[in-house]
């Protein structure tokens, strides 16, 4: 993506308070209609960012820009480009929904007869309609989260910043919403999301950006960050009986060491499970190196009922980004880039 | 011991707040007396300099006790309701009984560390001699009781409450209802015959649910003599009405600490629009502005957040106010009326005195409710977030609520007018003191909405905003009433002078010369003072409107 086409654009973005550094130069992209997944473990500085894009608080150094708005310094414009929904719902006691979003709306400056027409969209956007007439502190988690999100909306804005929007929702609910972020990208909106559920985030974002302490560790899409990370795969022969599976280990490790891929050194290692009746191994080498090994155990004679590849997710992937030693304090895994 | 009695004692001796103020009523008991201490060498024998000093003392410990004591108690449950402990609570072993128990001991525990900060100065003015121990022992058995009634009462509120400022505003109301409007009905019955004896009597029974004429009976400002012999004394009376109060308020709380006090099903949200006519017609006739019809949006002249603020109030709402209003209107013109039909023997003095305590009541009560919680409450909810990422500027939303307290006080003031325009034609030689009067309660308005707004902005959390907001407030209003209340003895003309200067109040109560305050020359440095207080209230306001506003 170049620069011109992306609606936010991050550049060395670093927020320090005294000695503590919360953000260290974090630089993305975000094109327009995009869903990007934010994510990281709790204080990895994704509120920080966060809360300098929709100018609640101020850099210390670098750039950031939405729609060509700059962040730090034209809050004025970004308030009007950015819908934010924060993890606290700000209830109102006493205000009935269709109330709530009117002042919203008024607050934003729309006038009057609009206004009545907008709350009736974003609430069926949102799949809140029949909600319009309830009390907003009477409101379930789930569906204070569709209230937040219509409220979020109100002033129609380019880009949405969304903390935590699946937090508290019954599994139904993680459908609608995971229906409703796609069906606002299909509307031309930019979205950021951050979340801990990983697996739903993978299926609707376009774009991942890990962080952790305050350092951007991995950009890109879903897949390229998991091909990159997946330096070894992991595979699993199921076998029919227990006895064959430390035969199977031997015979596996004795082929693996047989291999030896030139850039990652050795080929793999591989383990037995009695109790699964399984050998689990895991090896840097290609699907067409590793293809003889299946022939090679099946002409040993070894029973085997199933030979596959266990998928990794993105929650291997973070769990690799956060753990993982190799990653270097400084190095960040460009997804994008490596597809 | 009762594992909650030793989290709640220890909870509220480890938080600052409770030990400032521990501090603060030692230094400030201690001031007090050492302040009347005799600086003459002379021994007074008749025991009238330590009589001086021990009203003093007693009043002020009387009011230390109505200030701090609900605070603690009336968030106590809700908080625990709120955090999800009380669910905790209510599925161990523990009874309903036993927590309550823990809950009530470990407030009246550190109810008693307040009554002890008061011993050393108590101690000091005994040993100025001429005051019996009895009457120690009684005043200290008054304001124990005093104590145990308003920890109750702070209790039954919150266990009904569903936030901890509005537990501590409705407990506060409650307990300036049992102070002072327990003693209008003998006010107004006693002497005038009407409703009979008995009608009098039930206004002697009620007036005994207040402390103060057990207090000042305690302090050798009784009014026996006037109540006559056969009359039982304002302490006994007191302490029978405390303990039976105290221990219905305990039984009621008590019988709701099981799991139906969970048992709040969300509104159905029902509006008017979709009823049928006949419900519709019923009512619009009782509400007038009717709560529950559906709202046509926020019209462009006026401040979304002045709206918002009136319609996210309970009490604020315009049936309420509508409500708040006639009472006021209604019972100012039969307070005139009284005084032109000759119904009372009171002047029409006594009767503008009356008019002014009674809006001053209403602001002192109002102004902290509605302005404490002005930047707390959004700040409380999760709402200033919010606010900050919309477009509106940090002048309008202060603006806008601000403006939403102003209509709410300008309201309750003006409702009072129909009493006025009655005494000015009762008395039109009145009409320049009536103009001032009101002038004075326009400032008393401005002084105590600054000061509650400037006060509760200080604070993260809405309970604890409005407590100290109420606190602040009802001792600048109050205090210089009670040193008025100790003119000439102890207190001297310029000292009471000076105190009175503090507020408006006294100088509206001068101007319509109301018993007791015709001697004083109040204004326009009353005014001045006011003004000036308010003006900073309002730069500190905005200060840290500003603060909160900025992205750092």
């Amino acid at each position: 993506m170049s620069g011109t086409d992306a609606v936010i654009q991050i550049e060395g973005l670093t927020k320090r308070y005294g000695e503590f550094t919360a953000l260290d130069g974090l630089s993305m992209q975000v094109g327009q209609g995009q869903i990007l997944g934010f994510i990281g473990p709790n204080g990895a500085g994704k509120t920080t960012t966060i809360k300098i894009l929709v100018g609640l608080l101020k850099a210390t150094s670098g750039r950031a820009s939405i729609a060509g708005a700059n962040c730090l310094t034209e809050s004025r414009k970004i308030k009007k480009l950015v819908g934010y929904m924060p993890d606290d719902f700000g209830k109102y006691n006493n205000m009935r929904v269709s109330e709530y979003l009117d002042f919203f709306g008024a607050v934003y400056g729309i006038s009057r007869q609009p206004r009545r027409k907008r709350v009736d969209e974003v609430l069926e956007i949102a799949g809140a309609t029949y909600m319009k007439d309830l009390y907003v502190d009477a409101l379930s988690r789930g569906m204070q989260q569709r209230v937040a999100l219509a409220r979020t909306m109100m002033h129609d804005p380019e880009v949405l910043i969304l903390d935590e929007p699946a937090n508290g929702l019954d599994p139904q609910a993680r459908i609608d919403m995971r229906t409703l972020l796609l069906r606002l990208s299909e509307m031309g909106k930019t979205l950021i999301v951050t979340s801990h559920i990983l697996p739903e985030l993978a299926r609707v974002c376009d774009v991942v950006a890990m962080i952790t302490q305050g350092k951007l560790r991995a950009f890109g899409t879903v897949d390229s960050i998991m091909r990159e990370i997946q330096q070894r795969r992991t595979f699993e022969i199921q076998l029919l009986d227990r006895a064959s599976v430390e035969v199977g280990a031997t015979d596996v490790r004795d082929w693996l060491n047989g291999k030896v891929d030139e850039e990652k050194g050795g080929a793999g290692t591989a383990d037995a499970a009695p109790a699964e009746q399984m050998v689990r191994f895991n090896t840097s080498l290609s699907d067409e190196a590793i293809a003889p090994l299946l022939a090679h155990l099946v002409n040993r004679g070894l029973p085997i009922s199933q030979f596959r590849e266990v998928p990794t997710d993105l929650e291997d992937a973070f769990l690799h980004v956060a753990n993982e030693p190799g990653v270097g304090q400084d190095a960040v895994i460009d997804g994008e880039k490596a597809s | 011991m009762n594992p909650v009695i030793r989290r709640e004692f220890i909870g509220i001796l480890r938080s600052p707040r409770a030990f400032g103020m521990l501090v603060c009523l030692t230094i400030v008991f201690s001031l007090a007396v050492l302040m009347r201490w005799p600086s003459d060498a002379s021994v007074d024998l008749s025991g009238v300099q330590s009589l001086q000093v021990f009203r003093v003392f007693g009043y002020g410990l009387m009011a230390g006790v109505i200030f701090l004591v609900p605070a603690f108690p009336a968030t106590s449950l809700v908080n625990e309701k709120n955090s999800g402990t009380l669910a905790l609570l209510l599925n161990s072993p523990m009874n309903g009984a036993s927590i309550y128990l823990g809950k009530i001991s470990g407030v009246l525990l550190f109810s008693v560390l307040v009554l002890f900060c008061s011993l050393p100065a108590s101690a000091a003015c005994f040993a100025m001699g001429g005051i019996g121990d009895h009457k120690f022992l009684l005043l200290y058995l008054v304001l124990g009781l005093l104590t145990l009634q308003y920890t109750t009462l702070g209790m039954l509120v919150s266990s009904y409450v569903q936030s901890s400022d509005s537990a501590v505003r409705i407990t506060y109301a409650a307990v300036f209802a049992l102070l002072f409007l327990t003693l209008l009905p003998d006010v107004f019955f006693r002497g005038t015959g009407v409703g009979g004896v008995v009608a009098a009597d039930v206004g002697q029974w009620i007036r005994g649910f207040s402390p103060l004429p057990a207090v000042m009976e305690v302090l050798g400002q009784s009014d026996m003599g006037s109540l006559g012999l056969k009359t039982l004394p304002g302490v006994t009376r007191f302490v029978l009405l405390a303990l039976v109060s105290s221990g219905a308020f305990a039984a009621w709380t008590i019988s709701r600490l099981n799991h139906r006090i969970f048992d709040q099903s969300r509104s159905k949200g029902r509006i008017t629009n979709e009823m049928d006519g006949t419900s519709r017609l019923l009512r619009r006739l009782i509400f007038i502005v009717d709560p529950n019809r559906r709202k046509g949006g926020i019209p462009w002249f006026l401040n979304p957040v002045m709206v918002k603020e009136f319609r996210c109030r309970r009490f604020g709402r315009a049936q309420w106010l509508l409500r708040l209003v006639s009472v006021c209107a209604v019972t100012s013109m039969v307070l005139t009326y009284m005084a032109a039909t000759g119904i009372t023997s009171w002047g029409v003095e006594t009767i503008g005195a009356l008019l002014v305590l009674l809006q001053v009541l209403l602001v002192v009560v109002l102004a902290p409710s509605l302005g404490s919680g002005l930047i707390s409450g959004e700040r409380d909810s999760g709402g200033w977030e919010l606010l900050r990422m919309t477009p509106i500027s940090s002048f309008r939303l202060v603006i806008g609520k601000l403006m939403s307290v102003v209509w709410t006080l300008l309201l309750v003031l003006m409702a009072t007018l129909p009493g006025y325009v009655m005494m000015v034609m009762i008395a039109p030689e009145l009409s320049l003191q009536v103009q001032q009067v009101l002038v004075c309660l326009l400032w008393t308005s401005v002084y105590a909405l600054s000061v509650s707004a400037a006060v509760g902005s200080l604070f993260k959390s809405t309970a604890v905003s409005t407590s100290v907001t109420y606190v602040i407030v009802i001792g600048v209003f109050l205090l210089p009433l009670l040193i008025w209340l100790g003119r000439d003895a102890p207190f001297g003309f310029d000292t009471v002078q000076t105190a009175l200067l503090l507020n408006p109040v006294g100088a509206a109560l001068s101007v319509i010369e109301a018993p007791g305050f015709e001697s004083y020359e109040l204004l326009p440095l009353s005014w001045w003072i006011a003004g000036g207080v308010s003006g900073l209230m309002f730069v500190l306001l905005g200060v840290q409107v500003w603060r909160l506003s900025r992205a750092v």
